[in-house]
């Protein structure tokens, strides 16, 4: 093929074989042209860097130390995992206001399951996770089946779920849960293996853990860019390839190292990671997720294409549900009780980490990794500003302006990209 | 002998009749489809045009009529009933997902599939990547990457890739409505290449436009219709100027070779 078509490709393609002097400038050539080429993907990431140094030397370290950060994710989790959902809401250009209060109303019902109704915390958790996946099927019911708007169709929602809550915690008041192995989701750790004597105080099953990633990560991108070469399609330049390694097995390492010097891997942490991964592995990988692209980008095109509309909009519903199944246990374990305002304003919360994240109104536009990112942002800012004992209300205006900055940024790349 | 399938229209329309409240949008119209053959297809607006091909694509379900695939009666009473009788259609500027790229739009629907776990489907993607590459090229088809995403596409090469998506999975018959439209010069020019290079790789075609140019240029035969009948059906002949004048003459009804058979 003689024709060029993308200039910044074809200099990425040719820097093969330069010596010495060129080979550096070649080096900080490629990193360029990659960033210009990706900055819409690599900026959330390179913002959460530059929060997380800031912060770091704002507090004197404190931000970046083990039980902070531990504490950090273990707070964050609930809506993290809230995030995801919420993310792929909007990705089909709905929105769901309901997940606050259902949350809650969720976490009130595993409180009462574990002391009330004398269920095993097995039966509980497993009951409350289909509650949460009918909730979200009644919401598809209204948005696909009666055509509601998304908007109106959940805040009934939001107000029914309210009073759900209300109505399950009056006669008691706070519900306090005495589960052990409940409590333990999101307070607890992961066991260590025991009779090592190298390393003392440092948590050596979150070590070996880490390390299986990093490994797993880099024969997995090794084996993905040998495909992509067997099959001639353009693939990283090596050193940008090596560069990309390095970094995120260096962080890889670092999370793992300060998580390890603490008392390791959190369960919160545990169930995140496995939401992510499932999350990530079904919208990059399966036709599932590649229909739910489909219809959030053109709902016509994806109907056109034999893809139900109604049935993807049933199975978003339904896994938003599903996850504020998760996050009403997680929540209500993390408090080790359920309480009469639990999971007020999560939705705002949950909205907020998605668009940080990088999700687009438009439809069509947003991942799985973003909404992690995204939440795991406006906690650090919270958790950061509250370090530095920063006034309550200049913390708001500060996460607003976070905000409105991540959606201006994510809006003049995409202009500009076009 | 001649083989029998040589004479057999791959598409034969007989009598469709289809009103809208108290409207007639098409009045008994018959419609032959040959085998490797570019039909144009023209009218004034409201003729009944894109009724008849949505009638062929299963969008609408007539009043009357019978449609034949090959000889066969053919029951179409939905899209995915068209696709499978190898019927495709190419909605204008309706049928890509600007979010995703030109691999998996031209998969959409169809995705290859290499693991399945109940209903979680793993998709194959470098072998999709693959044959899309292989696609256009075969169809001359100039996208610089199959991971390209559509939205960074120009209008002709966004035509184009619904075209080659229209045509990946073995369709018999090709409707094509308006895809000239909203098209610079030079994009308009390479949508009727690709039309032509499918002609030659044997594919049977139906093209509906305001463009009597565009008809004139890669057409074998030309329909016209007014207010649901059809008036001419002549093989495409003569030059453009002689043309253009006898097709308007029959868009505006100064004739008409089917009076007689009109109903009321």
């Amino acid at each position: 093929m003689s024709i060029v078509k993308n200039p910044q490709s074809m200099d990425l393609a040719e820097t093969g074989n330069v010596g010495g002097a060129e080979l550096k400038m070649s080096f900080i050539k490629n990193v360029q042209t990659l960033l210009q080429q990706n900055i819409r993907e690599y900026g959330m990431y390179i913002a959460f860097f530059v929060i997380i140094v800031i912060f770091t030397s704002t507090t004197e370290g404190l931000f970046i130390s083990s039980r902070n950060i531990v504490n950090l994710v273990n707070a964050t989790s609930y809506i993290a995992v809230l995030a995801v959902g919420m993310t792929l809401v909007i990705v089909i250009r709905h929105i769901d206001l309901s997940v606050g209060f259902l949350t809650g109303f969720l976490g009130a019902i595993a409180a009462l399951a574990l002391k009330y109704w004398g269920l095993p915390v097995y039966a509980a958790i497993p009951l409350v996770l289909a509650l949460g996946v009918l909730a979200g099927l009644l919401s598809a019911f209204l948005v696909a089946q009666l055509g509601i708007p998304s908007f109106v169709a959940t805040l009934a929602g939001w107000l029914g779920y309210r009073g759900a809550l209300q109505f399950a915690t009056v006669s008691t008041g706070t519900i306090i849960i005495s589960d052990n192995v409940f409590n333990a989701i999101s307070n607890g750790f992961i066991p260590d293996i025991r009779g090592i004597g190298i390393l003392p105080g440092v948590h050596k099953l979150t070590l070996l853990l880490g390390l299986a990633a990093i490994i797993l990560f880099i024969i997995s991108e090794i084996n993905s860019r040998r495909k992509t070469q067997a099959y001639h399609f353009k693939v990283l330049p090596l050193d940008m390839f090596i560069l990309k390694l390095v970094f995120v097995s260096a962080l890889v390492g670092g999370i793992t190292w300060v998580l390890a010097g603490y008392q390791g891997l959190s369960w919160a942490a545990v169930v995140l990671l496995i939401v992510v991964s499932i999350y990530y592995f079904i919208m990059s990988e399966t036709v599932l997720g590649r229909h739910i692209y489909a219809v959030g980008g053109n709902p016509q095109a994806a109907e056109l294409s034999g893809i139900s509309v109604k049935r993807i909009t049933y199975v978003i519903f339904g896994s938003m549900g599903l996850l504020c199944g998760l996050s009403g246990i997680m929540y209500a374990s993390w408090l080790r009780s359920a309480t009469t305002t639990a999971g007020n304003l999560f939705e705002l919360d949950a909205i907020a980490a998605a668009y940080v994240g990088g999700v687009s109104a438009a439809g069509g536009v947003g991942k799985v990794q973003g909404a992690i990112i995204g939440a795991l942002v406006m906690a650090s800012l919270t958790n950061g500003m509250n370090l530095m004992h920063i006034d309550i209300s200049l913390q708001y205006i500060v996460r607003a302006l976070v905000l409105a900055a991540a959606v201006i940024f994510d809006v003049t790349t995409r202009r500009r990209g076009k | 002998m001649e083989p029998m399938t040589e004479s057999i229209p791959v598409v034969e329309m007989r009598n469709i009749k289809k009103s809208f409240a108290a409207v007639q949008a098409l009045r008994g119209v018959d419609l032959v489809l040959h085998h490797n053959e570019v039909l144009g297809l023209v009218g004034d607006n409201a003729a009944g045009k894109s009724t008849l091909v949505k009638v062929l694509s299963g969008a609408y379900i007539p009043d009357e009529g019978e449609i034949f695939i090959e000889g066969k009666k053919a029951h179409i009473s939905d899209p995915m009933d068209a696709r499978r009788l190898g019927i495709e259609m190419v909605y204008q500027d309706l049928a890509l997902a600007d979010n995703l790229d030109v691999a998996a739009n031209v998969f959409l629907g169809h995705e290859v599939v290499s693991a399945q776990l109940g209903p979680i489907r793993v998709m194959d993607k470098h072998h999709m990547e693959l044959e899309t590459q292989r696609l256009l090229d075969r169809l001359k088809i100039d996208v610089s990457s199959v991971r390209l995403n559509v939205e960074s596409l120009s209008g002709g090469q966004r035509q184009s890739v619904a075209i080659a998506r229209a045509t990946a999975f073995n369709a018999k018959v090709i409707i094509m409505d308006e895809p000239t439209a909203a098209l610079s010069v030079a994009a308009i020019g390479k949508v009727l290449d690709l039309v032509r290079e499918l002609k030659a790789q044997g594919s049977s075609i139906i093209v509906i436009s305001h463009r009597l140019e565009d008809i004139y240029q890669v057409s074998d035969r030309m329909m016209v219709l007014r207010h649901g009948r059809k008036v001419s059906d002549h093989p495409v002949a003569g030059n453009i100027h002689e043309f253009n004048e006898r097709v308007v003459a029959y868009m505006i009804g100064a004739r008409d070779d089917f009076a007689e058979t009109a109903v009321d």
